[in-house]
């Protein structure tokens, strides 16, 4: 079958038990082959441990991972020299320079000198650590080191890289350029398994995600998809240039109109919620018109990624409670 | 070059490294090598026969460097043997817990470039240290006229032994689950192995004694040292260099050096396959069942060698050899129960290393029955690592009884050790050889199986806290509580406390031995051998069937 068919990182049933306790149950999702995907959940949710599930480093009790067909339980290896694997805390050689510390993994993975000088040269200036090669390791921030990680994950130019709370120690710059260095890397075919609680980062940075619980996956697919799952309601945000007719008194003949609720106690922004399609929001949109109602905004809302994170976590408790 | 060599070298050797830690290696040289060199060679201060006078003799160059080369390997020894080896178990460990091992074992090298490079990369200042000490070993040689071909036969048992500590301290840290604690157990294991294991070579079991550099050094090296000093030629140098002269294995005699090497290649042989499963995947137990066996095999082969000597003629090597003497059957009976004893410990501590490690726990049994059935396979194959390993420690047992009865039979046929004298004075010197009971034979047998079917029960039903918890209290419990009886009570109890001893084999399979041998007890004890056998057997039986029953018919999770 050819590659581009199959997903680039299938996990199916995957179970994964330390001693009695379950960390991870029955978690099943797919990652397309240059995509990035996001898993997000609460801490101990799983995470960590399905990335080293993936990454090899820990053995799944049950279940099947795949990285572009290739099985990760059965061939180890051949998986391994698909992967790069960025840990949660950078670890790093303290006393190896920062050159010195990407130029040992380049080493590893079998490129030849020249090759290994030029990939390093390019993977420091990708993540912006040019001016810091020369430096020791530890000498480095934390953020730093998070840094001169991904440029040593990245030297072996791995079409699949798993990333574990990859911002976690970044200032809000770093931040925006591993944004864009890592939808680059995904446009140039990189695959990427991202975990993150900064969930307003894999907001522009996901095409898909993956909300996890208690070692399960509750929600998983493009945030459209879930928020779709989550909520049937769409809102669209309505705002007039005065106070004027009640648009919840204008809207109630289209019944696709679930509720609508004034943000403030100005009287002129409300929040609408609806079941209905474009056309339906273009039909809102004439009859506020011809009521006379001063629009002067009408914007769907989009599903954050943040809210749908905490709608699950409500749905749960209550699930709970119940 | 070896990118962990490589980063070794950068690491550790960078400029103010080579000058800070060549200066401390050519300080602490030069001061210790030279104290010794001029300290040997000024002549030495003796009483002239018939008068009051003191004359020094002719100063000597070489003695002077004979009496230093010893310090120098001291040195020598604790840069490699001492700091390398802690060097490389805590830099192991902590890159097990940092995470930085993780990311050696994604990268495509062959594990064993890995194990090289730790293993030559980490120490790699150490090696400096070592390197700065050459020009002193050359001057000891030329000025000392020493042999080059016995000192390199002990720089070869040197290296071979570094390697072995090493690769120790190397495999600890990669096989501890806990990384904080692989440090510490490395060092221990080390100490153990290597200090306090050899001292089982003083029981007869000569293998043992040669993990280390000592038996070459005092066997090969040490007669030339001390040759010229006829003088200072102390009767303890006599008795070492006595000591470690050729080794008894089996009906012939090796060489200590040859023997040393052959003991080291066989450790490095089975850290070799462990650290190799284990840079493969950390999941793997250290051993296989098949590579386990294969351990047990030339550890049972080894014992036997060792002892054969002693039980076919009653030659032993050690202390036990130095103090044994057969013109007392009563002595030599008593030493023979003792030398067994010792067998049986060794090998049920065996067969407890190899349970806890060939084994597999609920989970890995688990993960083998599911995979199975993916696979389609009617059953998990008999050698995988998740396979229930009832038939492996049967197989261990077994070994260990047939070693047991191929040596009895020897203590038997060589007629040294089972003889009866009649009443008359002619018959003390033609003794009538006893028959031993075949239940001598039986019985330690029903013992080290029921010991070796419990244990691998408990080690499948239980995780590892529940195993060694259950082994621990089995085992050590009884020994220390019937200890403190001992004391507490005297002979008061015997019976109790012989029971109560039995439940631990180690103390059980002595009990045993003596109810079948013509050893005279007092007739008020006569029956306590036989009620703590009784005991011993009786509990491990019923443990080993329970547990078994409980293992198989354990629900389905």
């Amino acid at each position: 079958m050819p590659s581009f068919r199959l997903p680039m990182i299938s996990v199916q049933d995957l179970k994964i038990h330390y001693g009695d306790f379950v960390a991870v149950d029955r978690l099943s999702f797919e990652v397309r082959k240059g995509s990035v995907y996001g898993l997000i959940g609460p801490n101990g949710a799983g995470k960590t441990t399905t990335i080293k599930a993936i990454a090899t480093l820990i053995e799944p009790t049950f279940g099947e991972i795949t990285l572009d067909g290739t099985s990760v339980l059965h061939e180890p290896e051949q998986a391994r020299r698909m992967l790069g694997y960025m840990p949660d805390f950078p670890p790093v050689y303290d006393d190896l320079r920062v050159e010195e510390f990407c130029d040992l993994f380049a080493h590893a993975y079998g490129l030849d000198p020249v090759r290994r000088k030029e990939k390093v040269s390019e993977c420091l200036g990708l993540t912006g650590l040019t001016d810091k090669r020369k430096d020791l390791c530890k000498t480095l921030s934390r953020g730093m080191k998070q840094r001169a990680l991904l440029a040593k994950t990245l030297v072996h130019d791995p079409p699949v890289m798993l990333l574990d709370e990859p911002a976690a120690n970044l200032d809000p710059k770093a931040r925006i350029d591993l944004r864009n260095l890592l939808r680059k890397l995904a446009s140039d075919g990189k695959t990427i398994l991202v975990s993150s609680h900064v969930l307003t980062e894999l907001q522009d940075l996901c095409d898909a995600i993956g909300i996890m619980k208690q070692g399960q996956m509750v929600h998983s697919g493009t945030i459209e998809e879930i928020a779709e799952k989550t909520s049937p309601d769409k809102i669209v945000l309505l705002e007039f240039a005065s106070p004027g007719p009640e648009p919840g008194t204008i809207l109630s003949p289209l019944d696709f109109v679930s509720s609508v609720d004034a943000l403030d106690e100005s009287g002129t922004k409300y929040e609408v919620a609806h079941t209905g399609t474009k056309d339906d929001e273009s039909r809102m949109i004439t009859l506020l018109v011809e009521k006379r109602a001063r629009v002067c905004r009408f914007q769907p809302k989009q599903s954050k990624v943040e809210d749908l994170f905490l709608q699950v976590e409500s749905e749960e408790e209550g699930g709970e409670e119940k | 070059m070896n990118p962990l060599i490589l980063r070794g070298l950068c690491e550790r050797l960078r400029p103010k490294h080579l000058v800070a830690a060549g200066l401390f290696s050519l300080i602490i040289c030069s001061t210790i090598y030279l104290t010794a060199y001029f300290n040997g060679s000024q002549g030495e201060w003796r009483l002239v026969e018939g008068t009051d006078e003191w004359q020094q003799s002719e100063s000597s160059p070489v003695d002077g460097a004979r009496k230093a080369f010893t310090w120098l390997l001291g040195l020598q020894g604790f840069f490699l043997m001492f700091l390398g080896t802690g060097r490389v178990a805590s830099i192991t460990a902590e890159e097990k817990e940092s995470g930085l091992l993780d990311y050696q074992r994604m990268t495509p090298m062959n594990p064993f470039s890995k194990i090289t490079g730790y293993l030559f990369g980490v120490p790699v200042r150490e090696y400096y240290m070592f390197a700065l000490t050459l020009p002193f070993l050359l001057h000891c040689i030329v000025t000392g006229e020493l042999s080059l071909e016995n000192v390199l036969h002990l720089y070869f048992v040197f290296f071979s032994s570094v390697a072995l500590y090493h690769l120790t301290a190397h495999v600890i840290g990669l096989v501890v689950p806990k990384p904080r604690a692989a440090s510490w157990v490395s060092r221990i294991v080390v100490l153990g192995l290597y200090f306090f294991l050899p001292i089982f070579g003083q029981a007869g079991i000569s293998f043992l004694s040669f993990l280390t550099i000592l038996p070459t050094y005092f066997g090969k090296v040490l007669p030339e040292l001390t040759a010229l000093e006829s003088t200072s030629y102390r009767s303890w140098e006599n008795e070492l260099v006595d000591f470690w002269q050729n080794v008894p294995f089996f009906t012939t005699e090796i060489s200590p050096s040859l023997f040393t090497l052959i003991m080291q290649g066989l450790i490095l042989t089975a850290l070799l396959v462990t650290a190799h499963r284990k840079w493969r995947n950390d999941a793997l137990p250290a051993f296989s069942k098949p590579s386990g066996l294969i351990v047990f095999v030339v550890f049972q082969f080894l014992l036997l060698g060792s002892l054969w000597p002693f039980f076919a003629e009653g030659k032993a090597s050690g202390l036990l050899g130095e103090n044994f003497s057969l013109e007392d059957t009563r002595e030599g009976l008593f030493i023979l129960l003792f030398v067994q004893s010792v067998y049986f410990g060794l090998s049920l501590l065996g067969i407890l290393t190899l349970v806890n490690t060939c084994c597999p726990d609920r989970h890995l049994h688990l993960k083998g029955k599911q995979r199975a059935q993916r696979l389609g396979l009617p059953a998990i194959p008999r050698l995988a690592d998740e396979s229930r390993g009832t038939w492996f420690v049967l197989v261990l047992g077994a070994m260990v009884c047939a070693v047991h009865a191929v040596l009895l039979s020897l203590a038997q046929d060589s007629a040294l050790f089972f003889v009866a004298y009649g009443s008359n004075w002619e018959s003390l010197l033609d003794p009538t050889p006893v028959q031993v009971s075949p239940l001598a034979y039986l019985l330690p047998a029903v013992l080290v199986l029921s010991c070796a079917t419990y244990l691998q029960a408990a080690r499948e039903l239980w995780f590892s806290l529940g195993f060694w918890g259950f082994a621990g209290l089995l085992w050590i419990t009884p020994m220390l509580a019937s200890l403190v009886l001992l004391v507490g009570w005297g002979t008061d109890h015997l019976d109790a406390i012989a029971a109560l001893s039995s439940l631990c084999p180690i103390l059980c399979l002595p009990q045993v031995l003596t109810c079948h041998y013509p050893i005279p007890i007092p007739q008020e004890y006569v029956d306590t051998p036989a009620l703590g056998a009784f005991a011993g057997i009786g509990v491990a039986t019923c443990l080993a069937f329970f547990l078994s029953v409980r293992l198989y018919r354990r629900p389905k999770p």
